[in-house]
Formats: structure tokens, C-alpha cells, sequence
């Protein structure tokens, strides 16, 4: 058994032996890099199966006080390691790409460090997921968007990724402005950190309606931000065209998984004040559905396959965020909502991974990421096609796909919860989705091939892709383990109430 | 004489921050703008430390916590300069512009 903390530190202690190796060594190959990398995570990932259970009782002072090991947590860690091994393994594909973008003397130098950063953002991932305190939440969450802003501009002779790099800053730098501001209001009107100790004093506060509803406003704009919630989701088609595309996987996935636990952590104890609650859910519900609306119809015209996963990946947070609107009603709570978005962002990192997998290899070999580079690419490599095939209807909601399911539970959270209006818009975007997944699809099985060659795709990469459509259909149909690994044993979340 | 009360560091707190912020918004040279960010978070660590100092607790002390997140807001801006500007400068040399103007290749 370990402590569950030994996870982060064995991710950063791997961090930094890799820095410092490819630092002091002469190999022009940087290969080796993410090989060892992805070894060391899949043990990282194996340990975090056999992790101690945090102490029943918690001293004050005592590191507990910054950090829970609850299911739900632990769930959101291995998230963040599936997700940094599948974008290392992009990464390998990528190599070609990124070596032309970067300027140096030999070829291959100064792409080490491409390969570097995702395990510390991993690292703050993983912090994130198990802070229980605002100071912990912060430097967890600076963590993830500091080494995202290397990684967005890291081809720094291509402008798109440089003007996507700046916007990233500007817009990153500006929501930590507001979410900080909003963390003082909420230090200022409790006097705690501690998010329990924090909705204990919240509930208790009286006639200070107007400043708690100050706080939490900046709070979500913050955040907002980081999930790309509609009315503060501008930067996200340009900053997801222009990064690197193993990039622009790790930051729909990584970073939408953190924004989302970190938006349940902080709201729970604003929700705790009955007399600000009706408002709170209805300021919710209504981004939700500004969110279903602008991420799933602008994504009609796109024909930039990056462009066009990156409104989807805004409408995903419209569902998502149709889960958050829709805990007030529901008798469990938070607890139950949190497993719904558990398993949707899971659902969500399976598809998303496998779709920029085949991306990848198929626009290192066209040289273009529109969708028509992908006409007749199931005469060319039928498999990158069923693969991509698998992703698109994951991501569209095709019944037996665990993308399915995830929207399911959703739907079923809106509907327990009476938000007909929300419920009608999730169904009539579901059905704008199928639209301009398909159009993927049939570009694939129906249009002919203008270049017959067949992919070259590695064998790593086509057995996580293999891996990746397996699980879609095993979690799809039965979706039980991951639920259960969710919710755990059910008497640690409900200690939380 | 009037001492100085919390409302009076929040205000200046919250001037800092609408300073910070409409710099973001209006100004176009990301410099600037970058400059006006830094500004917004300098107005979070104030009003930390006035609250965590007119907090006092049963003790008499006042609550460190948030002194401690003054620290970590500190080093995460310093981070996040070292960072911006080696972006702005390999956008400089690629480009040679720090306008916002200018960046506008991403559009549909």
C-alpha cells in the first residue's frame, strides 16, 4: 500500500530525471523520452490501484487537511494519467511535424522538452483533483496552465501555434485574474481555505446575499474560462487550431477534466446557501444552454477537422455543464452529479484520444487537417477509418458506445431535475452533432481517395487505438466498473454532506 | 484623522483589478496587456493580506492561510512572466509585432 500522494511525486521526480537526462545527453534521437515516460505512467497508473485509504480522522495542520483521496479523486488522477500516455503516444507520431517548426543547428534538438512538460501537467492534474483547499486548488491549477502555455506556443516557427501560444496567455493569464479575485472574496467573507470549512461559514453568513453572489460571479468567470462555458469560450477554436495537435488533445481533455472538478469543488459550498441557490442554478442552466447552442451550431460549417473537435469540445462542455445545472433537484446531490461528469469526461477522454490519434497520423502524412484529407481513407487504411469511425459516433451519442451512455446519465440528471427547456436543446444540439460527426464519416466511406497510398500509422499507436475502440464499446455496454470506481465505497462521499 | 479601515484597501483592491482589467480589454499591444494581467493579480494579493490581517481570530492571531496564497499568487505570476514574455519574444522574432492586430491568421 502507498500513499496516495506518491503518485504526484513519482510523476514529478520522473519530470525531472527526464529533464535533467535530456539535458546531459548527446542522442540526436528524442525518442527514448516518452518510451520512458509512458513505461513509468503505466506503473504510475498500476500503483494507483493499490493506494491507502486517507485516515479516518484528520489532525489540524496535518497534510490531509490539503488533500483527499476520495474515489472520485482517484478516479480523476488515473483520468490524468490515461490521457498523458495517450498523448505521449501521439506525441511519437507528431515528431515529424514538430521538427520541421522548430528551429535549431541539429535536427531533433529542443523537441526533448515536448515530451517533458505533459508529465508535469499531469502532475497538476492530479493535485487538482485531490485538493480540498483553495491554496492547494490554485498552485495545482497555475501548474496545468503554465506548462499548457509552453506546450500551445511550443512550435515557435510556426506563427499559428505562436498567435495560439499568445492567445492562450492573454486569455489563461486574465481567468486566473478573475478566479483569484473571487478566491480573496471568498477568503474575505469566511476567513477559511478549506472548502468544508468554507461552506460551513458560507451557510451560516446572513445579509451578505450580494457579496457571496459577487464572489462566486468571479469564481465562474474564471473558471468559465478554463471550461470554455459560452459567453467566455473565444479562445478555444483558434488557441485548439493552432497548438500542436497532441497539444490540442491533452488541453480539450486535461484541461476540461480539471475545470469540471474544480467548478464542483467550488460551487458545492455556494450551493449550500439556500437563499442564493434558485440563482446560482439558474445563472447555470442558462450558460449550459447558451454552451449547447454556440459549440454544437457553430460547429456545422467547420471544415478544419481541429477546428470543428474544438466546438465539439465546447458543446461537450454544454452537456456537461447541463449535469452541474441540474444538481440542485436531484436527492443525492453532489455525489451522484459527480459520477456523471466521472464518467462522461472518461467517456470523453476515449473518444477524444482516439480521434486525434488517427488525426495525427493522417495529417503527418497529407499535410492538411481538413476534413476532406480524409476522403476515401477507408479505401486507403480501413482501420484508421473505423477507428475514427468509432470516435465520431462515441462523440455524436451512437446508442452501445460509451458516449452514449455518458449523455444518457446527463439527460437523466436534466430530466430528474425538471429542466424541460434544457432537456429539449441537449436533444435538437445531440441532433446537430450527428450532422457534423457524420460529415467525418461519409468524407471517409463515401468520397473517393485523390492519393491511394496507404497511411503508415506505428504499431504502438495502432494498439492504442485498438485498446481505445475497445473500450468504447466494453464501457459503452457496460458501463459498470467505471461507475462503481466512481462512487466507491459510498460512505466517504456522503461523509462530505 | 481617519484610520484606514478594510473598505479602504478593498477599494483600492478593487480599483487595481478594474484598472488591470479594462488595460486587458482596451489596450492593444500585448505588452501592455500582459503588464495589466500582472496588475490584476496584484490586486487579489492586497486585499488577501487586508483580509487575512482584519480577520483576527479567537487567538488574537490573523489567519495565515491566505498570507501563505499571497506567496504562491507571487510565484505563480513571476512563472507566468518568465513564460509570456519568451512567448511574446519568439513571436516578435517570427512576426516582428506585439500588436493584437496582427494576430488574426486563425479565422475561418
Amino acid at each position: 500500500m502507498f500513499a496516495p500522494i506518491t503518485l504526484e511525486i513519482l510523476v514529478l521526480v520522473l519530470g525531472f530525471a527526464l529533464l535533467l537526462a535530456e539535458s546531459f545527453s548527446n542522442a540526436p534521437s528524442k525518442r527514448a523520452l516518452p518510451k520512458i515516460a509512458l513505461f513509468v505512467l503505466a506503473w504510475v497508473f498500476a500503483f494507483s490501484f493499490f493506494t491507502a485509504p486517507a485516515p479516518d480522522t484528520v489532525e489540524p495542520g496535518s497534510f490531509w487537511n490539503f488533500y483527499s483521496a476520495s474515489p472520485i479523486s482517484m478516479m480523476f488522477k488515473r483520468i490524468a494519467l490515461l490521457t498523458t500516455m495517450g498523448v505521449l503516444v501521439m506525441s511519437l507520431d507528431y515528431e515529424s511535424t514538430l521538427a520541421k517548426f522548430i528551429p535549431s543547428s541539429r535536427p531533433g534538438a529542443g523537441t526533448g522538452e515536448f515530451y517533458i512538460l505533459p508529465l508535469f501537467t499531469c502532475a497538476g492534474l492530479m493535485l487538482m483533483a485531490s485538493a480540498t483547499d483553495l491554496v492547494m486548488a490554485f498552485a495545482a491549477l497555475e501548474l496545468v496552465t503554465i506548462s499548457f502555455y509552453v506546450q500551445v506556443a511550443y512550435m515557435r516557427s510556426n506563427s499559428a501555434s505562436l498567435e495560439a501560444g499568445i492567445k492562450y496567455l492573454i486569455l489563461g493569464a486574465l481567468s486566473t485574474g478573475f478566479f483569484v479575485y473571487g478566491l480573496t472574496w471568498v477568503f474575505g467573507l469566511t476567513g477559511e481555505t478549506h472548502f468544508d470549512k468554507v461552506a460551513l461559514k458560507l451557510a451560516a453568513l446572513e445579509n451578505s446575499d450580494t457579496a457571496i453572489l459577487f464572489a462566486l460571479l468571479l469564481v465562474l468567470v474564471g473558471l468559465g474560462f478554463k471550461v470554455a462555458a459560452v459567453p467566455f469560450q473565444s479562445w478555444v477554436p483558434d488557441v485548439y487550431q493552432g497548438a500542436p495537435t497532441p497539444v490540442t488533445a491533452f488541453l480539450s481533455v486535461g484541461s476540461k477534466a480539471a475545470g469540471f472538478l474544480l467548478l464542483l469543488r467550488v460551487l458545492e459550498p455556494f450551493l449550500g446557501v439556500s437563499s442564493i441557490q434558485p440563482k446560482v442554478l439558474a445563472v447555470l442552466g442558462t450558460m449550459a444552454g447558451a454552451t449547447l447552442i454556440y459549440g454544437n451550431l457553430a460547429a456545422l460549417p467547420q471544415n478544419n477537422l481541429k477546428r470543428l473537435l474544438a466546438y465539439s469540445s465546447i458543446g461537450h462542455a454544454g452537456y456537461l455543464l447541463l449535469a452541474v445545472a441540474s444538481v440542485g433537484a436531484t436527492v443525492t446531490g453532489f455525489g451522484a452529479v459527480g459520477t456523471t461528469i466521472g464518467f462522461y469526461l472518461f467517456a470523453y477522454l476515449l473518444m477524444t484520444v482516439l480521434g486525434f490519434l488517427v488525426l495525427t497520423a493522417v495529417s503527418t502524412q497529407t499535410k492538411g487537417e481538413e476534413i476532406q484529407h480524409f476522403n476515401g481513407l477507408s479505401k486507403r487504411s480501413p482501420f484508421l477509418a473505423f477507428a475514427l469511425l468509432v470516435a465520431m459516433s462515441s462523440l455524436a451519442g451512437v446508442p452501445l458506445t460509451a458516449g452514449f451512455y455518458g449523455k444518457f446519465l446527463v439527460f437523466a440528471h436534466a430530466v430528474n431535475a425538471q429542466l424541460w427547456v434544457l432537456v429539449g436543446l441537449g436533444v435538437v444540439t445531440v441532433g446537430a452533432g450527428f450532422y457534423y460527426y457524420l460529415r467525418v464519416v461519409a468524407a471517409m466511406y463515401w468520397y473517393e481517395p485523390t492519393d491511394t497510398a496507404p497511411i503508415h500509422v506505428s504499431s504502438l499507436s495502432k494498439a492504442v487505438m485498438a485498446l481505445l475502440v475497445v473500450c468504447i464499446f466494453v464501457f459503452g455496454v457496460n458501463p459498470r466498473p467505471i461507475l462503481s470506481a466512481l462512487q466507491g465505497a459510498p460512505a466517504k462521499v456522503a461523509a462530505a454532506h | 484623522m481617519q484610520t484606514l479601515t478594510l473598505n479602504h484597501y478593498l477599494l483600492a483592491s478593487g480599483l487595481l483589478f478594474s484598472l488591470g482589467f479594462a488595460g486587458v480589454m482596451l489596450r492593444r499591444n500585448i505588452i501592455t496587456i500582459f503588464m495589466c494581467l500582472e496588475l490584476m493579480l496584484n490586486a487579489a494579493n492586497l486585499s488577501l493580506v487586508a483580509f487575512s490581517r482584519f480577520h483576527v481570530g479567537t487567538d488574537g492571531l490573523p489567519n495565515y492561510n491566505a498570507q501563505v496564497l499571497v506567496f504562491f499568487i507571487i510565484t505563480v505570476a513571476a512563472a507566468e512572466v518568465a513564460v509570456g514574455l519568451a512567448v511574446i519574444v519568439a513571436l516578435y522574432r517570427a512576426r516582428q509585432t506585439t500588436h493584437v492586430e496582427d494576430l488574426q491568421s486563425l479565422k475561418f
